[in-house]
């Protein structure tokens, strides 16, 4: 097992927004964690970015212990997360921004290829490499955090919400790349989005996360029918209450 | 004419000046959130530095006394190593906090370092001659002669913009600086070392400040332990105006503060000069009901609107 979040509680105010949440991922695996706006699948993949601090259970990382260590401890040991909304610095160029997943490196002529590599899996980084970041759009963005966290030489790459507010094709894009880089590079990916169809296609293994719980784990093969999965993520009120929300 | 240009220099060396300290705030400010009210007391330590510690009235040279260069280089290493204590000692431990809290904090480091420099040095005011060679005046054509210090102290501030630029966009570790100003979790999470960048925040925000020392000391030659006080008052007002956050914004704030004085004191009728830094104020308050954002607005500003 490659990263072992076990059972962990994790707080912003009294109201804890995750309840003895427990997922795994093993090397090589594409895991994808699904549930409605709030569920707390960000929560989840901040805390194990080091961002949030669990109040309880544990998380561990090739065996290491990695909960209460800082956000750029967690990103030396291996683990390298594109968060909700891409963050780019719009105020760095796109080569800048790359670089700054260099940060934690110091094998230069490795960075140097990689950072090569990046930009022939992603052309379209290499004709705006100048460019300021901000400029880029939504699918472009989506590719250069992407790239970025390429570049820390990962482990496992945690993803939050690739697919937000790209139009369809740039999502099967995006999606193609990370299945690429798995087939090419034996990348790991823990994916976390909000609808599940794209998702389920990609991944491995899937979680089903609603209201800080986790209600539903299964190879994502025998899930494909839908039907357990559509239950577990609107709970037993099923279908009327969110059924807008979210494209099955 | 020549009036004009001897005004427009001040009016640039002055601004200049408040450039340097607005840059001092806005450094910690774009990554920490952190307004450091003992920003102005860090300047003043670096002029007492100057002095043998003793209350007697009158200073004797310590650090003042040796070879200029040597001079310049400790008084600036003791006031980065000032600022680097205060960090670890002090703002690291509220760095989490709100900004008013840390703002209240380094008002109480600024008293503090106030009153450590009266027990140490007594309240009076000491006279300290530094530099005085730079005091005097050159004549740069038949009517027009300025000071020499001005010279220098717009020299000095173009000499450390573009030191400092080039480190922002050239250096690994000056992008870094710049992509945890924007967004400092984002950074952490690519593995920017978040501890190390406040602390080179520090370090350069120190850096200036010592700088500043010698060149407020050299002008004034005069060491009062409030003197930090009225000019650190300046360099904020120099940052809102420019937008807080922004570099850019705290350098422009700074010109535009530093020639909106000098102009005003040049301009406004005998009677009214005594309140010229009232006029000051007004103009900034009005400046910021037009642009409350300051003049240069920054990505992370606009996300707070
Ligand atoms: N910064 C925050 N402060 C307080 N509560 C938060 C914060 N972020 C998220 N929450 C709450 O925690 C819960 C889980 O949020 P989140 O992890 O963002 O859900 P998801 O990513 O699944 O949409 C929600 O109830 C949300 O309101
Ligand atoms: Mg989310």
């Amino acid at each position: 097992m490659l990263l072992n979040v076990d059972n962990i509680t994790v707080h912003y105010s009294r109201l804890p927004a995750l309840r003895g949440v427990s997922v795994t991922v093993d090397e090589g695996e594409i895991v994808c964690i699904v549930g409605p706006n709030g569920a707390g699948k960000s929560t989840t993949l901040l805390s194990i970015s080091g961002v949030l601090n669990p109040t309880e259970g544990v998380i561990t990382f090739d065996g290491m212990t990695i909960n209460g260590m800082s956000p750029e401890a967690v990103a030396r040991a291996g683990i390298s997360q594109v968060p909700e909304g891409r963050h780019v610095f719009t105020s760095l160029n796109v080569e800048e921004n790359l670089r700054i997943g260099t940060s934690i490196r110091k094998d230069r002529s490795e960075i140097e290829k990689d950072f090569k590599r990046v930009l022939d899996i992603f052309p379209v980084l290499a004709e705006r490499r100048k460019q300021p970041a901000g400029k880029l759009s939504g699918g472009e963005q989506q590719m250069l955090v992407i790239g970025r966290a390429l570049l820390t030489n990962p482990r496992i790459m945690t993803i939050d919400e690739p697919s937000l507010g790209l139009a369809p094709n740039l999502v099967d894009r995006v999606y193609e790349t990370l299945l690429d880089l798995r087939r090419e590079r034996g990348l790991t990916l823990l994916i976390v989005e909000q609808s599940s169809e794209r998702a389920l296609q990609a991944a491995d293994r899937l979680y089903v996360l609603r209201s800080g719980e986790m209600q539903l784990e299964g190879n994502a093969a025998d899930l494909r029918d839908g039907e357990k999965v559509r239950q577990a993520y609107f709970g037993f009120e099923e279908g009327a209450v969110h059924e807008d929300e979210v494209a099955f | 004419m020549d009036y004009a240009i001897q005004t427009a220099i001040s009016a640039l060396s002055f601004g200049s000046f408040y450039a340097l300290g607005a840059l001092g705030i806005g450094l910690l400010f774009s990554i920490l959130r952190l307004i450091n009210f003992a920003h102005g007391d860090f300047i003043t330590v670096g002029g007492f530095a100057l002095i043998v510690p003793s209350s007697a009235v009158v200073a004797t040279l310590s650090i003042g006394g040796f070879h200029p260069a040597l001079l310049a280089i400790c008084i600036v290493a003791l006031v980065v190593v000032l600022a680097l204590i205060s960090y670890f000692l002090v703002f690291q431990h509220v760095q989490n906090s709100s900004p008013a809290t840390m703002m209240i904090v380094s008002f109480a480091l600024g008293y503090t370092l106030q009153n450590v420099i009266i027990m140490i040095y007594g309240g009076r005011p000491k006279a300290v001659n530094i530099f005085s060679e730079l005091t005097g005046r050159v004549q740069l054509s038949d009517g027009v002669s300025v000071q020499i210090l001005q010279l220098v102290i717009i020299a000095v501030t173009w000499i450390l913009l573009i030191a400092l630029v080039l480190f922002l966009k050239r250096t690994r570790v000056g992008i870094q600086m710049r992509a945890a100003a924007e967004d400092f979790r984002m950074a952490r999470m690519l593995g920017v070392n978040g501890k190390n960048v406040i602390a080179l925040a520090f370090i350069l925000s120190g850096g200036l400040a010592g700088i500043m020392s010698l060149l407020f000391v050299t002008q004034t030659g005069v060491l009062t332990f409030r003197m930090g006080v009225p000019i650190m008052l300046f360099f904020f007002i120099a940052t809102v105006i420019g937008g807080m956050g922004s570099l850019v914004g705290a350098v422009v704030g700074g010109y535009a503060v530093g020639i909106v004085s000098v102009v005003l004191s040049a301009i406004l009728p005998e009677q009214l000069r005594g309140f010229r830094d009232a006029c000051v104020f007004i103009l900034v308050i009005v400046v910021l009901l037009a642009r409350p954002q300051g003049l240069v607005l920054t990505k992370a500003a606009k996300e707070r609107v």
